[in-house]
């Protein structure tokens, strides 16, 4: 739901309105390789997801590597996931995580600024990178026989990264600019900003990934010296290579450009907080100068992304809301005409999640009406009955989204970074599925339960009288029966 | 943000020395950015007598590169008229499926622009399947119990209905995009569903700076010509059922479609299915002849300013001519946009972007019609910068045919061009929206077999030359969508002639845009 924060904007990240599988990427989390015993795919005529045949390596200074051989395509992906995330933004730097990411495209000892588009785009390939709650991405897909100019680069820019004021004010601007148009540009940008700041009330995943103008302003070179010694180093690095290559070749470039970097002798710090229960209900009204049509989301706390409920959720989200079939739209988007868009995520971080039921309302519908009608929905999944053909259909979609994703190296490597990162073990990749298929109608029932009798805040998104300055401020959020809460600022 | 107004600051981004290299490599690395490519660092720091050791501290050599492979298409006719093509791509399990029909919003009704988008998006909306009429729910559980989705879409002279599934789903999947294209039921309440969907949407639309600023460009570019059809909540209300079955009728038939099968599946059974399902397709009653070609009609000032208060950013957007798919001069035509602004590191994100931290991203996108084109630039900004942003597009554009691009920055464009082609390759979704691309312009599918060569054989000369000839500052029209009075005086002191739109009395039907 928070869209992905990308270096470069990419098509779908904006806020998906209409909840079909297109938005709806394969459930990166989930635990527990029990349930995997009764896994078959069922509902799809036999087939299966093939098991990706994954090399797994660890170098003596903490590096974990993990590679696909896949000579029948032409492109090799070099991916390489850091486990350090928004979480890990420093006290009063919301945001940093995300600015530092940014600032690894600039010039490193032996790379001058914006190397790596020489390296990728410039030869025919593409770079990206994300930030989000629990970790760094670096994404680039080349042409095969460019694979060990970006071995050499990556570890070039984990070891020697430059750091310089120009580069830093003007990545500054970049970051800031995507800030406007993700969050004060687009119509809802407010809203799904505001959802994990209203969510966690202890945990820093309140503050939101992109941060705010105040907090990025604040920032200074020595955070980011300071951000790159800490957090960029081997052992917190997986280095994950998929496509056209050879095995032994690869493993010898690894070594050659990856070995002889240092781990330093300090621990990496780990953010600890614990996120208490919510205690009580809660309603906030959040306004924003531009909302065509208000919106309504009631968020409940969720298990950490390991924890052993989270492929029920996951299937619980798609039956709520993957597809035009799926219940909340056909209830709330077809037959009541009550909302735009209507969906549920479970956004399941590595420290706790996020249970979102949102929707947009259609031309003069009451958000009342619509935050009703999504507990409704909500009431009867977990406690109506659910078809066989239902739980079928969603098994199918998931197998389906899972094929199309790995038909290219950068999908598959994407696939091992979410394996490793959010459930600790790149087998998983070969093992998700199956847990997701196993996910009964009690199961779904089981967590839903659960998940309703905790408490819940309510966050209703309607225009603001006039029209505010869309510079000096991003929201006017005035908190009902809580401590006030600046989506503005997030300031923890 | 006010550093970003300041000419010193700006001037030290632009700075090749801003970056001072503390590598033997800083031969090349003193060269700007656009002069720059790893090739090149390597022979100049060979031939200067720097020390740069491959894989040491400088990129390692590239192995031989292994060539784009393009595979085999299979193109047939049925009887009908209806074009099959199969594109088979066997390394997953997986079809993409597409029903082509070469019309789109440039067939609108006067009037009732949205027309076709509405047709389409009904078309998955109810249909008779068998003997029975299934309802949108129905139909809707139907294609995602095969594991995909029934997309339907419209671009310029193409609607279409695409689905991906596994290939033990795709007979089932065929049939049900058979149904749904040949028999819909177009029924009155569904029309009012999706009309007032597509109101909700517009309204939404309505409130996203670069959206409205991308809209009003193209009716500022084209004038009233068919090119310039914006749908707008008053031609959204007026279609009718009547519109949607005439234009059903008109324009879904065999002889205007292609059938685009993706994936895993042979020619022979890609024809199989297509004789099986759409053989005894009949168009009935008229045709509706093809789109006559039609002429852009730019307004007279070259800018439009819309005022949208509160906004968050401001979308700014400058369109420029461009060719026809069929013109002598397409490939460098593609090259000279991608040189502009096709790609991360394209002139336009260059200066707007990574020189000047103005924006997120900044490129351009250019599209084909019988005989004319066009070119768009866009990207989105703090108000306060619209205006610096606005001329720094316009003199690119112009930059472009002051001189040609040198050799390298050609290379590395031509380079990007073709990876995203080669990329297209990779999957099933890819495939069809290739195939699709090249019939929608009416181009044979044997040009993908050249686009390579064809791409890599354009010549600096020949980008300048297509800059000099379509691309005058005279040619150029801009649009600014944002808050005005927080955009300040930069805005205000663009020079004239312009014209000024609050977004409230915005009329994107209107070529002046309802300018009072």
């Amino acid at each position: 739901m928070h869209p992905r924060l990308n270096r470069r904007h990419t098509l779908g990240l904006t806020l998906a309105l209409a909840p079909t599988l297109a938005g709806f990427n394969l459930p990166a989390w989930a635990a527990t390789p029990a349930a995997t015993a009764a896994g078959k795919t069922r509902g799809s005529q036999g087939l299966s997801l093939p098991p990706m045949p994954l090399r797994e390596r660890r170098l003596g200074n903490g590096l974990q590597v993990i590679s696909v051989a896949d000579r029948a395509s032409a492109t090799v992906s070099v991916q390489v996931w850091y486990r350090v995330g928004g979480k890990d933004d420093p006290a009063g730097r919301s945001g940093f995580a995300h600015l530092f990411e940014h600032m690894m495209f600039k010039s490193t000892k032996n790379m001058p600024n914006e190397m790596f588009d020489r390296l990728t785009e410039d030869v025919g390939g593409n770079n990206n990178a994300f930030t989000a709650e629990d970790m760094t991405a670096y994404q680039n897909e080349v042409p095969s026989n460019h694979l060990e100019r970006l071995l050499w680069a990556e570890a070039e820019r984990l070891a020697n990264l430059n750091i310089d004021q120009a580069n830093f004010d003007s990545e500054r601007s970049v970051v800031q600019e995507e800030l406007r148009q993700r969050v004060l540009a687009d119509p809802y940008g407010r809203l799904f900003n505001a959802l994990s700041v209203e969510n966690f009330s202890l945990h820093p995943y309140r503050r939101p990934v992109v941060g705010s103008i105040e907090d990025l302003n604040a920032a200074t070179l020595d955070d980011v010296r300071s951000f790159h010694r800490t957090y960029y180093r081997p052992d917190n690095a997986v280095l994950i290579v998929v496509g056209d290559f050879d095995p032994a070749q690869l493993d010898a470039w690894v070594d050659r450009y990856f070995g002889p970097l240092v781990t330093p002798g300090v621990g990496i710090p780990r953010v600890n907080v614990v996120e208490p229960e919510r205690a009580s209900d809660r309603r906030v009204a959040l306004q924003g100068p531009n909302v065509p049509l208000p919106a309504v989301a009631v968020l409940w706390q969720g298990p950490k992304a390991a924890h052993p409920d989270a492929a029920a959720l996951q299937v619980a989200s798609a039956l709520l809301s993957a597809g035009e079939s799926s219940r909340l739209n056909e209830a709330l988007v077809y037959r009541a005409q009550a909302a735009q868009a209507a969906a549920f995520a479970a956004e399941l971080y590595a420290d706790g999640g996020m249970l979102a039921a949102y929707a947009i309302a259609a031309s003069g519908q009451p958000l009342a009406k619509i935050e009703a009608a999504l507990l409704a929905e909500i009431q009867r999944l977990a406690n109506g009955p659910i078809g066989a053909a239902e739980l079928d259909k969603v098994r199918t979609q998931l197998l389906t989204s899972a094929l199309v994703t790995r038909q290219t190296p950068q999908g598959k490597a994407g696939a091992i970074g979410r394996a490793v990162l959010l459930r600790g073990d790149a087998k998983d990749v070969n093992e998700e599925l199956a847990r997701l298929s196993a996910v009964s109608a009690a199961d779904v029932q089981r967590v839903l339960k659960q998940m309703l009798k905790g408490k819940r805040v309510t966050v209703q998104y309607t225009q603001a009288p006039g029209a505010a300055s869309p510079v000096a401020s991003q929201a006017t959020p005035t908190s009902a029966g809580a401590p006030a809460v600046a989506a503005s600022g997030a300031k923890p | 943000m006010s550093r970003m107004t300041q000419p010193e600051a700006v001037r030290t981004l632009m700075s090749s020395d801003s970056n001072p290299p503390r590598s033997t490599a800083i031969g090349a690395a003193r060269h700007r950015l656009s002069q720059w490519s790893a090739a090149a660092a390597l022979v100049l720091a060979a031939q200067t007598g720097f020390a740069a050791t491959p894989g040491v501290d400088a990129p390692p050599l590239p192995q031989p590169p292994r060539p784009v492979v393009v595979p085999a298409f299979a193109q047939q006719q049925l009887p009908n008229g209806l074009t099959v093509v199969a594109a088979p791509r066997h390394d997953t399990p997986v079809v993409t499926i597409s029903l082509l029909v070469r019309a789109g919003p440039e067939l609108d009704p006067n009037g009732r622009s949205g027309t076709a988008a509405m047709t389409a998006g009904l078309l998955t909306k109810g249909a008779r399947r068998g003997k029975r009429q299934v309802s949108a729910t129905e139909l809707a559980q139907q294609a995602e119990a095969l594991g995909g989705t029934l997309d339907a879409a419209t671009g310029w002279r193409s609607s279409t209905v695409t689905m991906t599934v596994t290939r033990p789903k795709l007979a089932a999947a065929a049939a049900l995009l058979a149904d749904v294209v040949r028999q819909p039921s177009l029924a009155a309440d569904e029309l009012e569903r999706a009309r007032a969907q597509s109101l909700d949407g517009l309204r939404v639309t309505m409130g996203d700076p670069g959206a409205v600023a991308g809209m009003a460009a193209r009716r500022v570019y084209w004038g009233d010509s068919a090119y310039g059809n914006v749908a707008t909540l008053q031609s959204i209300k007026r279609i009718s059922r009547a519109d949607v079955q005439a234009f059903h009728a008109a324009v879904y038939r065999p002889e205007r479609a292609v059938l685009v099968l993706a994936g895993d599946i042979e020619p022979a059974q890609a024809q199989a299915l297509a004789r099986q399902l759409f053989g005894s397709w009949r168009g009935t009653g008229k045709a509706q002849p093809p789109a006559q070609p039609a002429a852009a009609k730019p307004l007279a000032e070259a800018l439009a300013l819309i005022d949208m208060p509160g906004s968050g950013q401001s979308g700014v957007v400058v369109a420029v001519p461009f060719v026809a798919a069929n013109a002598a001069d397409r490939r460098a035509g593609q090259v000279a946009n991608a040189v502009l602004g096709g790609g991360y590191s394209a002139r336009l994100n260059q200066e707007v972007r990574i020189k000047r931290g103005l924006s997120y991203g900044a490129f351009s996108e250019a599209e084909t019609h019988p005989g004319i084109g066009i070119a768009v630039a866009s990207t989105q900004t703090n108000h306060p910068n619209a205006s610096q942003v606005l001329q720094l597009m316009r003199g690119e554009v112009e930059r472009m045919a002051a001189a040609p691009p040198a050799a390298d920055e050609l290379a590395a464009r031509q380079a990007t061009l073709i990876g995203s082609f080669a990329r297209r390759l990779e999957t099933t979704g890819g495939l069809a929206s290739l195939v699709i691309a090249q019939l929608t312009q009416g181009r044979p599918l044997e040009d993908l077999r050249r686009t390579v060569d064809e791409i890599s054989a354009v010549t600096p000369e020949q980008v300048q030359g297509f800059a000099r000839q379509h691309w005058q500052a005279a040619g150029l029209r801009g649009v600014i969508a944002g808050d005005l009075k927080a955009a300040g005086d930069g805005v205000a002191s663009l020079p004239g002639p312009l014209l000024r739109v609050p977004v409230e009395s915005l009329d994107l039907a209107q070529p002046n845009l309802g300018a009072k």
